[in-house]
């Protein structure tokens, strides 16, 4: 295998692109190295479920001989990625981050899996995830197959959930990018808490063909990268209507952020105090720094609130009556209790007991939420929060408890937003935005349903003013 | 089937270790589980509080 200079595992999908064109490296020298080095390193962080080395260098061949007949299939083509543990990859192991599944294999690709194929990634490797998603709960970062997943940035740290692996391989140049999936938190969480792009999109743009079943009606797929730039170029590969997925908008997504209102037109929605009390005291520094950033862009700034709802027990009752009916067998037969984590183990034996008024009464809730939401689209384009409200917390910390608490009384800002925006199936877009006590903390930038151009059109400017998602962890 | 005191030994030896080295099911104690209950009962408490407007149909899609 011909060397293949180190500065390549953070460089973003059009600066490999491009060196790939200009023939500095072959494809297949390309993806033999990411692969080993994700099989190297990726234990290190409990990020990697299944190396994928020999199918890498067979994709990295294939794109030889497309540059070599001068055939260009995307910008995607020959860069490596990997994919989250629930996407089915044709004949290998897909475990769902759980011990009950651990031998599971199915017989075809994910529909993302075979997009990518066919734009000229390479997949070198399936990656870590929270048991199950996550979906019934749990108390500690343990609660995965693969273990407790660790932040590249201080290893003592959680990477987040439940898209662990996904996140934490983008930030410690192990995939040039990655797919997540989230139901309520599970990208925006480990991006903000690793440092990198990452991107929810609306719900129904991206096919969920192959992909674990958590909550029909909430569940996303989306990529996890090194920039605004990259989430769209890879969306643009994976989104599109699929006869497969009974969600599926049928909608195509193009990336052309070029042709997205201007900033100086557009009104931002935040709560001040999102940035100030309602944020841990480490933080605030870096969100106000990043709040200033985004001014001098010329968006206008206007405070909001969310409309009244109780997002989080609407968003609980929904997860927990899908995913009652998705594991009803695993939960009878009682494989349940191989899974790690009590909390969740209870939380999904609890399920099966929900009772359908409580079902109904959330969804039909959710109507009025939608209906909500599209009149706050009127008043403002985009909302702004923080992605969380801190940095990443510490392995040992006990999930299901309240972490950071701001004073009595405070406001609660737009407290809610990630169970608001995954009821409402809005799209959302997470960019890295400072240090807290030398970990990342991030912005979330929240649409209305099908303005990605517009998200990723402000999170391209923001990220030409900072260089925080160009940022990495101190021992790579 | 006889076996020897030498053959026994091995036998359980064996199986002990076998036994020790397959993790054991971390079964949610009955007190996980009521807390889990009392978390649903806590959501439905809360969603009864809620009106709904009686037009209002569920936000899933059905497609025929």
């Amino acid at each position: 295998m011909a060397a293949i200079p180190s500065d390549v595992y953070f460089n973003t999908i059009s600066e490999l692109s491009a060196r790939l064109k200009a023939k500095e490296f072959k494809a297949e020298d390309l993806a033999h190295a990411f692969a080993e080095r994700l099989a190297q390193l990726g234990p290190r962080y409990n990020a990697l479920a299944l190396p994928l080395t020999q199918e890498a260098r067979r994709k990295g061949k294939a794109v030889d001989q497309d540059i070599k007949n001068d055939r260009w299939r995307s910008p995607l083509q020959g860069i490596p990625y990997g994919a989250k543990d629930l996407l089915a990859y044709k004949g290998q192991p897909t475990t769902w981050g759980a011990k009950p599944y651990a031998g599971q294999v199915f017989d075809f690709n994910a529909t993302v899996i075979d997009k990518l194929d066919a734009a000229g990634a390479a997949l070198t490797g399936k990656l870590a995830m929270v048991e199950l998603a996550g979906g019934g709960g749990y108390r500690f970062a343990s609660a995965s197959l693969t273990g407790p997943g660790l932040n590249p940035w201080d290893r003592t740290r959680w990477s987040g959930g439940s898209s662990s692996g996904p996140a934490a391989a983008v930030a410690a140049g192990l995939v040039t990018f990655a797919l997540g999936s989230e139901t309520s938190g599970s990208i925006v969480t480990p991006a903000s808490y690793c440092g990198v792009t990452g991107l929810r999109p609306t719900y129904g743009l991206v096919s969920r063909h192959g992909a674990m079943a958590l909550s029909w009606t909430l569940d996303k797929i989306g990529p996890m990268a090194r920039s605004a730039e990259d989430c769209g170029r890879i969306l643009q590969a994976i989104a599109g209507g699929d006869g497969k997925d009974p969600g599926s908008a049928g909608t195509s997504f193009y990336y052309a952020p070029q042709y997205a209102r201007p900033l100086k037109e557009l009104k931002v929605g935040y709560a001040p105090v999102d940035f100030a009390d309602r944020a841990e005291e480490s933080a605030r520094p870096a969100f106000q720094a990043a709040l200033s950033a985004l001014k001098e862009t010329g968006v206008t700034l206007v405070e909001t609130k969310l409309p009244p709802f109780p997002y989080g027990p609407i968003l609980s009752t929904i997860l927990a009556a899908e995913q009652a009916s998705n594991f009803e067998q695993l939960i009878n037969s009682g494989k349940v209790d191989q899974l790690i984590d009590a909390v969740q183990i209870a939380g999904l034996k609890a399920s099966l007991e929900l009772p359908a008024r409580d079902y109904l009464k959330a969804v039909r809730l959710r109507r009025l939420i939608q209906e909500e939401f599209r009149k706050l689209f009127t008043q403002v384009d985009v909302l702004l929060a923080p992605g969380r409200p801190g940095p990443a917390s510490k392995l040992e910390q006990a999930l299901d408890r309240a972490g950071f608490q701001p004073p009595a009384g405070t406001p609660p800002g737009l407290q809610g937003i990630i169970q608001a925006g995954n009821l409402a199936g809005l799209p959302a877009l997470v960019l890295p935005c400072g240090l807290a006590d030398s970990l990342p903390v991030a912005l979330q930038v929240v649409g209305a349903p099908f303005t990605e151009n517009l998200l990723l059109g402000i999170g391209r400017e923001f990220q030409t003013r900072t260089d925080w998602h160009k940022r990495r962890p101190p021992e790579l | 089937m006889k076996l020897t005191r030498r053959q026994l030994a091995a036998a359980i030896s064996g199986a002990a270790i076998a036994q020790a080295q397959t993790p054991q099911p971390s079964a949610a104690p009955p007190d996980e589980l009521e807390a889990a209950r009392g978390r649903l009962k806590a959501n439905s408490d809360l969603l009864a509080q809620q009106d709904v407007p009686a037009a209002t149909e569920p936000a899933f899609r059905f497609q025929a």
